[in-house]
């Protein structure tokens, strides 16, 4: 091996985080307007200095910079619940849309939002909260679902979180069709995509994004030994049930987060650890933090794209990320069936 | 050796998942500085009782201790610092470093935010030494071989530094030499203080390394024994259904276990009996396929120790038992006329013969009317300075059946049976 692996991992997280600022600045310049990077500074310069300045850096600071960074903060957010996910049921394929948890804080999402209206608050605190009890609810459900006797099959994993996904997404349609008045908000936020970016939402996000990747950090060498299998983990002094409550919370934190604002995206989560996890192994320590910049990356690059082949129509990201994803995951499980 | 302090009790435990009893009432003790090995049909419950230990398996009712604390009160850290395990089927799908493998068996000892120290590293690479894993450190385990993999996980449990090492097949996957390296390994840290308790599938392995041997069948332990009387062949014929000569191996002088039949192969014997003159296991392979016939066998007279005592009696022959090297005089002699002259008809296996057994011979020659003679009566044959070679001749001339394999003698054999019955009616 050339390279040990620690100055391997700390160059990957280097140029992780190079090319995600380059990727933000870029996605600041381009879109229906191009703006000028020497603009782009200058007007972050006034806007942290105080004095508002006109309509072109209103574009920048009020839409454009919070809806890449919005577009960050989600990509970051599903890769580091998809790397959650794929240790605490040691399976490469699972990720939060597969494993119906976006889904899942989709309805409570959707709940709130018609139960709670749309003012601000009730999108910031409520939607987010709604979103988080989803996602929890479903990922036992479809753990239940899942085990035969205390054992848990990859493949009905698999299965039973596309059917519960299938069947909460119809449960949203329907209290759609009856909450015709909020259905209008409803429709925007889940095909939204990033469209909807502001401030408050980068607020919260980030809020929600360092909770829920604090502990998983802290506890990397936990995380290192679920991956052994449940009872070895146990035989090694880890208090299983307990820590898997903890990183399934954390996990459904961050997905409710990013659901909340940016509706379901799929494959980010899945697609950025796996790679991560090709070039740096599968020690938690750098994986986590690595594939939390990469999420952002792929998502950032993903938004500019959206924005940018049909300008000035936009597509949504979920679209761009599952045209890269869904291919990629049937790679994955080909791969994984001629390994066989 | 007086016994260790007690660091594993079970006493009228009944242990499981969920509501389903696997092993009920074990009662047992395992001392520091024994190894106690559980042997026993598949399914019996013997990794359930470790799994107990472990947090695997649930204990349902009596009391479980470890070092004089009731399992429930200890938690996973803490019954991770008293208790290793190496399971029966390691698995690596992910891509660590042997050495960061290994490293793992630290968990209990560090705090939940704390990190390795040098220390800690220090007693990985230790281990990594005592098995012989330190040239691995730095591949990566999901490339290695299956015993690579075990021998790791070995050292990963004794990272732990565990007073109790339970070992789950731990040498199912190794080659002759590291399962001997495995078990020399574990025999000495058992020596140092160690107190291990074993599931073995190889019967000779456990009474090797084993100090006392419990049997666990049906749901059932039976209290630990030697090897020497844990190994009974009644028991091993009534707990595994397998007919099996037990005597000491000569080489490593702990008790050996050759199965030679399953009890369910054995047909009762309804046909018979005929006579077998052998010894020197120049006839159990015929006796084996006499008893799966259901022909009734009558041996003649051999020597305790002799293999083919020790095979007709698994498969319930009848013997006129002489003492061990014991030579076959007038007395017995007379017995075994008596018992061939009661047979239909005797085979004559490839015995060589000396003075000391030509007393079977003469017998079945002169007692008996039907014979089968398996081989030629070579100079290599007869020891006994004429009479073996004389007697030979005498039964040739007499019209004996001469054959030249087992499978043909049996073949002849049960041709006289069936015109004997025929005949008879």
């Amino acid at each position: 091996m050339p390279l040990s692996a620690g100055s391997r991992a700390r160059i990957t997280l280097v140029s992780l985080a190079g090319a995600l600022t380059l990727a933000v600045v870029a996605g600041v310049v381009f879109g229906a307007v191009r703006i000028p990077v020497e603009d782009v500074f200058g007007a972050l310069w006034r806007a942290l200095g105080g004095n508002g300045g006109g309509v072109g850096d209103a574009v920048i600071v009020d839409l454009r910079l919070p809806r890449v960074l919005l577009a960050a903060l989600v990509g970051a957010s599903l890769a580091t619940a998809g790397v959650l996910y794929q240790a605490l049921f040691r399976n490469a394929l699972a990720d939060p849309y597969i494993l119906g948890v976006s889904s899942g804080a989709g309805l409570g999402a959707t709940i709130a939002l018609v139960a709670g209206g749309t003012s601000l608050l009730g999108r910031v605190v409520g939607v987010p909260l709604g979103a988080f009890v989803g996602a929890l609810l479903t990922i036992t459900l479809v753990v239940r679902l899942a085990s035969r006797a205390g054992r848990l099959e990859a493949t009905s994993l698999l299965l039973a979180g596309v059917a519960v996904s299938y069947t909460l997404a119809a449960v949203t349609s329907f209290i759609m069709v009856f909450a015709r008045e909020s259905m209008q908000a409803v429709v925007f936020w889940m095909m939204g995509g990033l469209t909807g970016a502001s401030w408050p939402y980068v607020g919260m996000l980030s809020v929600m994004l360092a909770v829920g990747i604090t502990a998983p950090l802290l506890l990397s060498r936990q995380l290192d030994l679920m991956l052994l299998g449940d009872e070895r983990a146990g035989q090694l002094g880890l208090d299983v049930e307990r820590f898997k409550l903890l990183a399934l919370a954390c996990a459904s934190l961050m997905v409710a987060g990013a659901v909340s604002v940016s509706g379901l995206i799929g494959f980010v989560g899945l697609m950025t650890p796996h790679m991560v996890r090709l070039i740096l192994g599968p020690n938690h320590r750098v994986l986590l933090p690595a594939s939390a910049l990469a999420g952002a990356l792929v998502m950032v690059l993903s938004d500019l794209v959206a924005r940018i082949v049909l300008a000035p129509v936009e597509i949504p990201v979920g679209i761009v990320t599952a045209l890269a994803g869904g291919p990629f995951f049937v790679w994955l499980l080909v791969r994984k069936v001629r390994a066989r | 050796m007086s016994p260790g302090e007690v660091l594993v009790s079970f006493s009228h435990a009944t242990v499981g998942y969920g509501a389903k009893a696997v092993v009920s009432d074990a009662t047992f003790e395992l001392h520091a500085g024994e190894i106690v090995g559980l042997v026993g049909p598949n399914a019996a419950g013997k990794s359930t009782l470790l799994r107990a230990l472990t947090g695997g398996a649930d204990v349902l009712g009596g009391d479980v201790m470890l070092a004089g604390t009731p399992l429930a009160a200890l938690g996973s850290q803490e019954r991770a610092r008293l208790v290793g395990v190496v399971p029966q089927t390691p698995t690596a799908t992910f891509a660590f470093t042997a050495r960061a493998f290994v490293e793992m068996g630290r968990n209990p000892h560090l705090g939940r935010l704390q990190d390795l120290s040098a220390e800690d590293r220090a007693v990985a690479a230790d281990v990594m030494e005592l098995t012989d894993t330190a040239r691995l450190a730095d591949e990566t385990i999901d490339k290695l071989s299956g015993g690579d993999l075990q021998r790791l996980t070995v050292a990963q449990a004794l990272a732990q530094q565990p007073r109790v090492l339970l070992l789950d097949e731990a040498t199912a996957h190794l080659d002759l030499n590291h399962s001997l390296q495995v078990l020399d390994l574990v025999r000495r840290l058992a020596d140092s203080g160690m107190a291990v308790l074993g599931v073995f599938h190889d019967l000779d392995l456990a009474a090797r390394f084993s100090d006392r041997i419990a049997i666990v069948a049906e749901g059932r332990v039976i209290e630990p024994v030697s090897p020497e009387k844990a190994l009974d062949a009644d028991v091993i014929s009534r707990v595994f259904d397998v007919r099996a000569v037990v005597r000491p191996d000569p080489v490593t002088g702990a008790v050996s276990v050759t199965p030679i039949v399953r009890g369910a192969d054995v047909a009762r014997p309804s046909r018979g009996p005929v006579g077998v003159v052998c010894g020197s296991g120049t006839g159990a392979p015929l006796l084996r396929r006499l008893a799966v016939a259901g022909v009734r066998a009558t041996c003649g007279a051999l020597s305790e120790g002799d293999v083919d005592f020790a095979v007709g009696g698994a498969l319930g022959a009848d013997i006129v038992t002489l003492p061990p090297f014991g030579e076959i005089d007038e007395t017995a002699e007379a017995r075994v006329r008596e018992a061939f002259a009661a047979s239909a008809m005797c085979v004559v296996c490839g015995t060589p013969f000396g003075r000391a057994n030509v007393g079977n011979l003469r017998a079945a020659v002169r007692s008996c009317t039907r014979l089968v003679l398996v081989g030629e009566m070579t100079a290599e044959r007869d020891f006994s300075g004429g009479p073996a070679t004389a007697l030979w001749d005498e039964a040739i001339a007499a019209g004996a059946v001469r054959v030249s394999t087992d499978g043909e003698a049996l073949e002849a054999l049960l041709g006289m049976l069936d015109d004997e019955e025929k005949r008879d009616g």
